[in-house]
This record gives C-alpha cells, structure tokens and sequence, in this order.
C-alpha cells in the first residue's frame, strides 16, 4: 500500500516537473499573442481556484466572486495610480484588501445558507460593483482607471508572463497544500454533511468564514495580475455576469478535483479564442456548452478522467447535496 | 416644482414597481413550486419584449396591432418556456442549485445571443397604443396615461393570480405540488404536467411584462441582465414563493428607487442591492415568507 | 451521578414532543429507552446533544448545565451520539470519516499546512478496527452497505471520545447476525473505554442484552424505569406493546 502510494506520489511530481518546465519553456515557441493567452489562462486558473476553495471544498456556492476579484484589481490600480505605490507593493495589496472585504462580506453571508448565502453574495458584489461605479471621482466610474504603469523589467509580454507563471505557481502551491491540509478537510466535511460535522466539534461556520476570507485572497490576487497584466481596470470586473465565467470555468473543469479549475480555465480561454474566430456570437455557443455540461458531465473535465480510471466514484444522484 | 418632481416619480415608481412585480411573481412562483432560481427568467422576459417590438413592428398597419402583440406575444413566451422546461428543466429537479443556476445560466447566454442573432444589437421603441397615446393629469401632474394602464393591470394581475392560487382546483393543485409533490402524484395528478404548466405560467407572465415594458422603455440586448437582478431584489424582499410578498417587494423597490434617485442619485442606483443586502441579513425569508 | 434531567420538556405549537421528563444516569451505566415510534425518544437525544432546545427544564451534564449548549459546545463536553437514519460524509472515504471525528477531537483540524494523510493515521486505523472497518478504508461512505455505514456512525461518535454515548437504533435495518455482531461491538467497546450508554432501540434482544437498565418512554412521557425483568413485567408498559414480542 504504501509502495503504491510512494509511485503515485512521485508519478505526480514527475509530472509537475515536465509541466513547469513546459510552461518555462513557452514563450520561446509560441508568439507574443498566445503568450497572452497564457497568461490569460494562468490569471484565470487563480481565480477559478480560489473560488474553489469555497465550492468545490466547502460546497459554498457563491455568485459573488467578482467583486473580490475586482477589488484586488482596484487596490492595485489605485495604490499605483493614486499613490505611487511602487508595483511589487500594490500587487500584494491586492489580494489583503480582497481578503479585508471578504472577511466583512463574508461575515454576514455565512449566517446563511444555500439559495440565501448566493443572493447575499450577488448583493454584495453588486454593491461593489455600484460603489466602483458611482464613486467616479475616486475609482473613475465608468472610465475605469486606465494607463496603469509597470516596471520595466517586466513591461514586455514575456516578462509578465514569467511574472505571472511564478506568481500563479506560487498561489496555486499554497491552495494545493490547503487542500490537503487537515483545514481543508474539514471544508469537505462541512461541504458534506454540516450538521454531523457540528456534532463532532467543529465550529462550522468559522471554518466557512475562514475558507470565504482564503477564497477572497485568491480572488483578489487574479485580478491584481491581472490589473497588471491589462495596464487597465473597468467597473465589468465586479459584475455578476462576469463572475459566472468563473463559476463556469470551474464547472468546465470539475470542482471536485485540485487540478479541475485549472485545466477548465485552459479550456475556457481556447474555446472562447476559437469560437469567436467563427463567428460572433461566442455566448450562443458558450451557452449551449454549459447547457450539455450540466446535463451530461457534471464532474467537468477532471471528474470524468477520474470515473473512467476509478471503481469507487458516486455518481451524481438525485438527492446530491 | 419640488412637489410636482417627488409626484411624478412617485407614480413613476408605482407603474414601474407593477411592471417588474408581473415579472418577478413569475419567478417567485417558478421558485416557489419547482424550487428552481431561473436565472434565465430575465432572457425570457427580453424575448417577449423583442416579440412584442417584431409583432408590432412588422404589421404596423395592423389596427390595434399592440393588443395582439400583447396577447401573443406572452404565448409565445409562455411556449418558448415550456419547450425548456420539458426539454432540460425536467432533468435537473432535485438537483443541487448550483447545477441549477448553471444550467439556467447557459440559458441567459443562449437567448441572449439568439435574440441579438434576431433582431441585432439596436435600441427599439414600441409606442404606446390607442387609447393610452397621451398624457393625462394626475394629482397636479402630466403622466403618460399608458403607465397609468400599467399601473391599474397590476393590482388586476395580482387579483387574478391570487384567485388562481386559493380558489381554483388548479390552484390548490399547485399549492399542494409545493409542499408535497410525492403525495400529489400518488394521488394521481400529473405533476410533471403541474410543473410544466407553472412554468409556462411563469414564462407568460414574464412574456407580458416584457410587452408591457416595450412601451415605456427601450427593447434592447442586455435588458434581461438588469431585470433579473431586479427581480431577485424583489423576490428577496416579499419572501420567495409569496405572491404578496411579490407584489409588496415591488412597490417597495420601485418607489425607493425613483425617490431614491431624487433624494441621493449617487446611492439609488445600488439602492435596491443594500435593501436586498439588508433584508438578508436580518429577514433571509423576507417579508411574506416563512423561515426554513 | 454523569446525567441529571430535571422536568425537561419540549413543544412543538401544542405537541408535547417530551413532557416533564427527568432522569438520573450513573456513571458508566449501560441503559436503553424503549417506547413506541412517535414516544419523544429521539427528540429526547435532540435535547440531551443539542440539537434542539428545551422549552423548559434542565440538562447537568458532569455538574454543569448543558440545556442551551449548542450541539458543538455539547461534542466538547464529552456527550457523543449516533443519528437514526445514517447521517455520515458521503463522498468522503471511510477512513476519513473516521480521521475528520479523531482530528476534531485532537484539536488539530486548524492546520493548513501539513497533508492530511499524514495526521493522526494510527488513533483512525485504531476506531475503525474497532467497528470492523479496517478493510474498508479506502470505500467511499456512501457506498457501504447499510450495516456498515451504521457501524460508521458509531465509529465517528467514539472518535469524539465521549463519555456518554448516546445511540439512536445502532441496529436498525440490519440482519439478525449483523444486529448480534453489532451488539457485541458495543458491549465491547463501551466496557473496555468506560462509556455510560444509552441506547434507542426497538429490538428488544439487543436492548435485553445490553441493559441494565430499561426505560419506557410513551407520548413524551417517561412511565416505567428499572431493571429489564421488572420492566418487562410492567402491566402498563404491556399494555402499550400489546402486539409486540419481546
């Protein structure tokens, strides 16, 4: 068993490295514009992830995620515009300030639960998404902040995405170790039956907080990277329906598996690249996609290679939680 | 003039609030019996506002051509939402509402984009029909008597629904499928066909509100992103489920909102998010709703 | 004495789901409550491991005073129950069903750093032995067969290292030899650890067997208490079992 165990794990990391060392070796052969798209995929795969943390582990369903997104964005956009932060400072602020309001936001949400917790975190989101727009003398409204400066050593698109890959790695370590921490089992337990897990001593509702605030971090620090990345910000980043591209992506690529977020990110980015070289109406198509996912592949991408290889899956059945 | 303005938007509130409240007891209804959140209750909504402006527009000539369209167009919605129901929604009763949400959310892309596949990105207007073509005066104030009409159908929509519910078989069929489907099926009612015809019910009722709107605001992409979150804010307010609560929520809303802009323009527009916020907070189920 | 109830009752708008019950359990007794279904049996655990919350008397659990304690403040007392109907974590593994109770107990479910699968391995493996699990660690819980995942029910409660154990129907739904293999567990367990336990159940070859003591509960009301024999002689409590085999 342990042997087993042993070859597993090491399969894993020989993967990881072959991965990495792939990615490292990417923009030498793709151009500056699918580059882009790479980082694009990469800033998406923290955000994806970090709302994972609440609905894949905790089984929290939140439609609310872009306003935490888009206050990363904005803290990064403001401190560097308003302030003249220097940037290595503004992006770290990023995710702390998403983490601040997701802590606030988070609060009161967690009191409730199911349909009741979604609507409180679309509310929220929507306010966030008002206060960016109204407060036109601070955030800029409608204009957005626009012309955001970076260093140079990381202005050209190469650079970024060097930047953005460490980045991302980094992030996507740290959630992959909360996951399988003790913490994070806790959240699937939660996720799995809350009322047993309170009969078991744990304070469920401070563990959904903590895993709301964590979520909000990653959230936060997609949309700094990708204020960076963009070199501007618009008041769209904290709408709901914006928000659903992320809920979709993790659905895409299955919420019950670390990886799943990521490879549905991926997959996102190339059909929205590829459908819209065909035609125009990108979200006709994207629709019909969720559609047939939900109907015919609830476990995304990552949670059918997991049935096909595995005997002791569940399927999803009607009274699935 | 101060008083005039509060007058005015004040009514402007009310025909707005009954407007949105004929769409939003739709999806407190669909909510209520098939315990489905339809996101794509706004899409369906848009589509009936695009029938209303075809109908209209291709048979101008047509004498009283936006009756018709107010009586076919909310079928054809009614009919668009029971091929989906059928079709998908049937698949994913029982399931969790994230699926739910989803799925519905693929639906607000789709008709989304099929109507900008239709009829193109523009800005279209219907005008109001005989005999609410002018303006009438109303406590001291000039005000378009087509949203007076509205204003008066709403209360009427409501009554109607009301006697539906409490005094018709279909009624108490549909109340009873609420608390206890199993126990209505074994009974021998088709509860299938119950859910098929609430949220057909549902569908036409946003179907009409959206022909009601063609002719007091713009037929335009992008409407059904803005009316279902009003529609939740509602819902929020009056309780899910609760046709009152509905119809409360929404003068709630409409009025805050058209005052609001009046007193503090700056904070209405987010105003119906922190009322929503609010009643989360410390009401979940609202006004009208039972706690779980 | 571990347990005082003092008048504890619960209603629901007029239904008296327990009325005025009061009970005093010893440290280490081994006790069930019988009584037809609908009796207050279960609402009576929903009290005692606050779940719900008494609408007049008192819970002294240890001395202290539990009736308002939430169901997680009752789990750190020291009181652990098993639910009628199986009220486990599906989609998690078996093992780890058992390892989230143990890790919550140890206090270490607060890390977020080191694998899971490396905590508290042996104490898991331990309970699940215990309950004849170990060959199924790796099946997922929604999976096992009833009869399993009722002994999975006991397993998370005693991972929680509770002095009192309440158990609402370990047996239902199992085989004649599941119920005997199961009621031997339990007397196992409980002596060699020390547990009061009180017992729901309607099978009476396994209430007979484990009880030293036996009380009646019938339309919120606890009307007979003693040993199994005095009991089972009790004209009233025959009078509600008529039809019923011991």
């Amino acid at each position: 068993m342990k042997s087993l165990w042993n070859r597993i794990y090491t399969f894993r990391a020989v993967w990881l490295a072959i991965a990495l060392i792939f990615l490292f070796a990417l923009p030498s052969f793709l151009s500056l514009g699918h580059t882009s798209l790479v980082i694009e995929m990469l800033i998406l795969a923290v955000a994806a992830c970090g709302l994972n943390l609440i609905m894949g582990y905790a089984g929290m369903v939140s439609f609310g995620p872009a306003g935490l997104y888009a206050v990363g964005a904005y803290t990064t956009a403001l401190l560097i515009v308003k302030a003249n932060v220097p940037f290595g400072l503004a992006i770290m602020a990023g995710p702390v300030a998403a983490a601040i309001i997701g802590f606030l936001v988070g609060w009161f949400c967690v009191r409730l639960t199911h349909v009741y917790f979604a609507l409180l975190t679309l509310a929220f989101s929507q306010i966030i998404h008002t206060i960016i727009f109204q407060w036109y003398s601070f955030t800029g409204g409608d204009n957005g902040i626009v012309g955001i400066r970076v260093p140079d050593y990381i202005a050209s698109i190469n650079h970024y995405y060097y930047f953005t890959l460490a980045l991302t790695v980094v992030c996507l370590a740290l959630m992959w170790m909360i996951g399988n921490s003790s913490f994070g089992k806790t959240l699937q337990a939660i996720r799995e039956n809350p009322e047993r897990a309170e009969f078991i001593g744990i304070h469920v509702r401070i563990y959904q907080l903590a895993a709301f605030v964590l979520s909000s971090f990653f959230l936060g620090a997609a949309g700094s990277l990708f204020c960076g990345f963009n070199r501007n910000v618009f008041p769209v980043y904290a709408h709901w329906i914006k928000g659903a591209d992320i809920i979709v992506v993790c659905l895409l690529g299955g919420m019950y598996k670390f990886l799943g977020p990521f490879l549905g990110s991926i997959l996102y980015i190339i059909l929205d690249k590829v459908t819209v070289s065909f035609t125009e109406y990108w979200p006709l198509v994207l629709g019909l996609i969720i559609v047939l996912l939900v109907l015919f592949l609830r476990g995304g991408i990552a949670g059918f290679f997991t049935e096909k290889f595995s005997a002791t899956t569940i399927r999803g059945s009607r009274e699935e939680r | 003039m101060v008083i005039e303005n509060l007058i005015r938007q004040f009514l402007s509130g009310l025909s707005v609030g009954m407007v949105i409240f004929i769409i939003a007891v739709g999806l407190s209804l669909i909510f209520g019996t098939l315990k489905i959140l339809n996101l794509a209750h706004g899409s369906i909504y848009m589509l009936g506002a695009f029938l209303c402006y075809w109908l209209t527009s291709t048979f101008s000539t047509a004498p009283g051509i936006f009756w018709w369209a107010l009586i076919l167009a909310p079928i054809g919605a009614a009919l668009f939402g029971g091929v989906i129901e059928v079709v998908l929604l049937r698949r994913i009763y029982g399931w969790h509402m994230m699926y739910q949400w989803i799925l519905t959310f693929g639906l607000v892309l789709f008709v989304g984009d099929l109507c900008k596949l239709i009829w193109g990105v523009g800005y279209h207007m219907v005008s109001p029909p005989w005999p609410f073509k002018g303006s009438v005066n109303v406590l001291g104030v000039f005000f378009p008597s087509y949203n007076l009409f509205v204003m008066v159908l709403g209360p009427i929509i409501f009554c109607g629904l009301w006697a539906l519910l409490r005094y018709t078989t279909l009624g108490k069929i549909i109340r009873s499928a609420t608390y206890n489907p199993e126990m209505v099926n074994a009974l021998g009612v088709n509860v299938p066909l119950v859910y098929t015809s609430v949220f057909m019910l549902g569908c036409w009722l946003a179907g009409l509100g959206g022909s009601l709107m063609a002719a007091m605001s713009a037929v335009t992409l992008g409407m059904d992103a803005s009316i279902i979150i009003e529609c939740f804010i509602i819902v929020v307010i009056g309780g899910l489920g609760s046709t009152l609560g509905a119809f409360l929520g929404a003068i709630i809303f409409g009025l805050a909102y058209t005052l609001g802009i009046v007193v503090f323009p700056g904070v209405a527009i987010g105003i119906g998010f922190i009322i929503m916020a609010i009643i989360l907070i410390i009401r979940p189920w609202g006004l009208m709703g039972r706690p779980e | 004495m571990i347990l005082e109830v003092e008048g504890l009752t619960k209603s629901f708008g007029g239904l008296m789901a327990v009325n005025k019950v009061d009970l005093q359990i010893e440290d280490r007794e081994l006790s069930s409550i019988i009584g037809p279904n609908g009796a207050g049996k279960t609402t009576l655990f929903n009290l005692l491991s606050g779940k719900l919350r008494p609408s007049s008397g008192r819970v002294i659990f240890k001395g202290e005073e539990i009736s308002k304690l939430s169901p997680r403040e009752i789990c750190l007392k020291g009181i652990g129950r098993s639910f009628q109907r199986v009220n486990i974590f599906p989609r998690l593994s078996t093992f780890d069903n058992v390892q989230i109770a143990v890790l919550s107990e140890q206090k270490k479910t607060r890390n977020l750093f080191i694998p899971v699968r490396k905590m508290v391995r042996e104490k898991t493996k331990e309970i699940l032995e215990s309950v004849m699990l170990a060959d199924k660690e790796e099946v997922l819980a929604g999976l096992l067969s009833h009869g399993d995942q009722k002994r999975l029910e006991l397993g998370i409660a005693l991972a929680t290292r509770p002095k009192l154990l309440l158990l609402d129907e370990p047996t239902a739904g199992m085989s004649p030899e599941e119920t005997k293999k199961t009621t031997e567990l339990i007397q196992e367990i409980v002596q060699d650890q020390g547990l009061t336990l009180i017992l729901i159940e309607h099978d009476m070859s396994v209430v007979f067997r484990i009880s030293e003591k036996i009380r009646v509960m019938h339309m919120g009301r606890m009307i007979a208490e003693g040993k199994p024999e005095e009991v089972k002689a009790n004209n009233e409590v025959q009078k509600i079992y008529i039809g019923e085999e011991a």
